[in-house]
Order: structure tokens, then sequence, then C-alpha cells
């Protein structure tokens, strides 16, 4: 028996390092980059499927939600987003791309199109969606555009808007109306709307800017 | 258009909301490969991604992440960890596991500090702003609610450069998809909106940035709106803080 247990204990032994190498490996896996993220998705490899979903779920999660505001709609479209992202991720660059950047627009586009379907807004010569979230778009080397300080700086520069600035950024954003849609609505003239959407814009791209050289 | 013109629209353009004609337009130009326009595109979704993560933070159902796994058939494939078996053994897959499991949590943990500091820093700003407001000459006060019992009392604070403060305690729920939405009432004019807020508890600090003339408002008042706000307030109103009496 003490036998048994000395040999026992040597394997264990011998093992151990393997199951640490193991585990190293997962970690650092899951704390590599996007670049890193995006090849791993490339290679088919399911794991990397579910690290994208813990970086970017929630957010997408969220911003579906916030669009469609209904969460069994969210869940089906959360659902959608990353099995689009799968399927066309072989077209993404990972070298130069902004994975983040790409799964928040699929999301965005995936609830915009569902809203416009389900109320039969479609818009006539309207762009499609399988062009707006191509990955070639997203292949541009830039900077993190999710990273605490940028996200914190515009949270905070949307919240100096004026109302209306902010209503015309919602609707462009969550509610996916061009800039006629949004005066039809508003019942306000078009130059008044595309004043309001080029000065709000103009406001958050400055402070984004200002990150950028800060 | 030239390109300092087109590059004011490459936001609307990715998110797919210009015209037609504006739309060809930048295609054709892009077509042509100018590479100052392409940098102005790169830096519009720099913006688009950072406008759409502002969304409120609602963390998703647990089962969705399995959701989205099954939908790309990786329970079918297998999830990896027999292999582990056949070749660590007992204690080097409990190290392995409990690694990854660590990690997942420090994952999800980090999303939550995350968005606890994103609102924290909103909180500090708002505070920062509200401090401006009252220490500042220029800020006309009014106050609402006075000597009633269970309405809302607070007071409110103009500012011809910084705009309009509302420290409110005592408010009731908004309720279920309502939020609280400030109304600005000119003499003799139609209520403008000033921003949706919620409350914290029973108490709200509301700022709507932007220069006004205290002079020429008669009235700030308070409602409760459907989430994303009316063009016209919804009566009863909740608060009504005359200015300048």
């Amino acid at each position: 028996m003490r036998v048994f247990v000395q040999r026992a204990a040597m394997l264990i032994l011998k093992l151990l390092p393997l199951g640490l190498a193991y585990g190293i490996l997962q970690v650092g896996l899951r704390f590599a980059g996007d670049e890193d993220l995006a090849r791993r998705l490339q290679a088919r490899d399911a794991r990397a499927m579910a690290d994208l979903y813990d970086r970017y779920g929630r957010m997408a999660y969220s911003l579906i939600l916030r669009v469609v505001r209904d969460s069994a709609t969210a869940e089906d479209l959360t659902q959608e987003t990353f099995l689009r992202v799968w399927n066309r991720v072989q077209s993404f660059d990972a070298a130069k791309g902004a994975l983040g950047a790409w799964v928040l627009a699929v999301a965005r586009n995936r609830a915009i199109d569902h809203v416009r379907s389900t109320t039969g807004r479609m818009q006539a010569g309207a762009i499609g969606f399988d062009t707006l979230d191509n990955p070639k778009y997203f292949s541009v080397s830039g900077t993190d555009a999710l990273s605490i300080d940028r996200v914190r700086r515009l949270k905070s520069a949307f919240e100096k808007l004026t109302p209306q600035q902010r209503q015309v950024i919602e609707m462009a954003y969550y509610e996916g109306l061009s800039q006629s849609e949004m005066a039809e609505k508003l019942r306000q003239p078009l130059g008044t709307v595309k004043t309001w959407t080029r000065s709000a814009l103009q406001i958050l791209r400055n402070e984004l800017a200002g990150v950028a050289i800060a | 258009m030239t390109c300092q013109e087109l590059s004011e629209l490459f936001e609307l353009y990715a998110l797919g909301a210009l015209e037609a004609e504006e739309r060809a337009e930048i295609e054709a130009h892009l077509a042509r490969g100018c590479e100052t326009c392409a940098a102005a595109l790169a830096n519009a979704l720099t913006v688009n991604t950072g406008i759409l993560s502002l969304a409120d933070d609602y963390p998703p159902p647990k089962h969705l992440k399995r959701r989205v796994l099954h939908a790309i058939g990786a329970r079918d494939q297998g999830w990896g960890w027999g292999w582990v078996w056949a070749l660590g053994g007992a204690v080097a897959l409990a190290v392995a596991v409990w690694l990854g499991v660590q990690e997942r949590q420090r994952t999800a943990e980090l999303a939550d500090a995350r968005q606890t500091l994103l609102q924290v820093s909103g909180e500090r700003d708002r505070l920062t702003a509200a401090l401006q407001f009252l220490s500042d000459p220029q800020t006309v006060p009014a106050s609402f609610g006075k000597g009633q019992t269970a309405p809302p009392r607070g007071y409110v604070f103009l500012h011809p450069q910084m705009g309009v403060l509302l420290i409110a305690s005592n408010l009731p729920p908004a309720g279920e998809g309502k939020t609280y939405e400030m109304w600005v009432i000119p003499k003799g004019g139609a209520p403008r909106p000033a921003g949706l807020f919620q409350a914290e508890g029973t108490r709200a600090v509301h700022i709507l940035n932007g220069p006004l003339d205290p002079a020429t408002i008669g009235m700030v008042a308070v409602t409760i709106e459907p989430a994303a706000g009316s063009a016209t307030p919804t009566m009863p109103i909740l608060i009504a803080a005359p200015v300048g009496t």
C-alpha cells in the first residue's frame, strides 16, 4: 500500500507541470489581445468564441437591448451577432482589425435591422447592413475605442450635449434613422437636423481627439 | 464636397444614416483611394464604437453564453478537456480548471469594475458641476415643495452660462419603463425638454448644460415620462419651481 501511495505521488508530481503549463496557456490566451483572439477564431477554435463572448458579450447585449427594448429578442439577436462574427471572421484582418468595433457594429446593425423589419420601416434605397458590417471596414489600424479613459470622456462629453443634439445622436445610433427621417419625426427642417447632428458629432470627435493627444 | 466636408459625414456614412446622394459621393471618393479620407473614416469608426458602447449596461442572462456556443457547434466538437484527463491526470486537470475558473471570474469582475468606475466617474463629474453652480455669484436660485409634507422638495439653480441645476428629494418612484424628464418653461412660452434623469432612491441631481437667460425663464418643471422621453410634458407635473419669485 505504501509503495502504491509513493508511486501515485511521484506520478502526480510528474504530471503537475503539464497541468500548470496548460493552465498558464489558458490564462495567457485569455489575456492576449484582439489580434490573437481573431487568429484563434479564424483557426475555428471554439474556446476563442467563449473568450470573445466574455470580452464583448455584455456590451453587445446591452447595446441590442437598448435598441429593441425586449430581453428575449435581445438574446436572439446577440446569438445572431456572434454567429455572424464566427461565420465572417475569415475576412477580418487580424493584424490590423478592431474586433470590438466590428462586434458592436454587427450587434447594432442586427438590432436596427430587426426593428425595421418588425415596424415595416424599410428605407427605400437604404444601404444594406451586409455592407455596413463587412469586416473589411474594420480592418484598419486604430486606437482602442473601448479603453476606459476614452469611454469615460466620451460619456462626459455626451452629457454636455444639448437635448436636441443628444436626441439626434440617439436617433441615428440607436434607432437607425436617416437625417431626413429624423427631420420628419421631429417636425424640424432638414437643415436644422443636419446642424444639430454635425455639431454634436464635432463635440464628441473633439473629445476623442483630445484623448488621443493627451 | 471637399475632403474636410466629407469627413464630417463619415460617422453617419458608417451607420448607413446618409441619403443616397451623399453616400454615393463618399463611396466614389473613397474608391479613388484618398488616404486622408480613409484615415478620417477609421476615426469615424472609433467615434461610432465609443458612442455605441455608451448604452446602459445590462448583464446578459447566464444561459446566453451557452446558446452562443451551441450555435457554433462548440458542444458537438467537445470542450477540449478530455485530452487533459488523458494526459494530465487528476491533479493537473484540477490545477488547469482552477486557473481557468479564477481567470473567468476575474474577467467578469473586471467588467463589473469597469462599469462601476464609469458610474463613479460620472457621479464625480456631476457633483463637480453642481458645486460650480452653487459657488458662482451669477447663479439664480429657486425652490419648490416648501411647506408640503409628502411631495418632492428641493432647489433649482439657473446660471447664464452653465444652464440649470436641479436638486430634488422625496421623489416618488418613476415606475418600470418610466423616467423623470425636466422641462424649462420660458415666460409666456411652451415647455422645452431639458433632459432625462433617474433618481437614486428618492433623491436626484440633474444638470442641463448650456447657456440661457434666467430672466426669461418662468418655471422649471419635472414630469414622469416613458423611458425614451416625450416632446411635451405628460400630466401631472411632479415638480414646479417658479423662477424669480
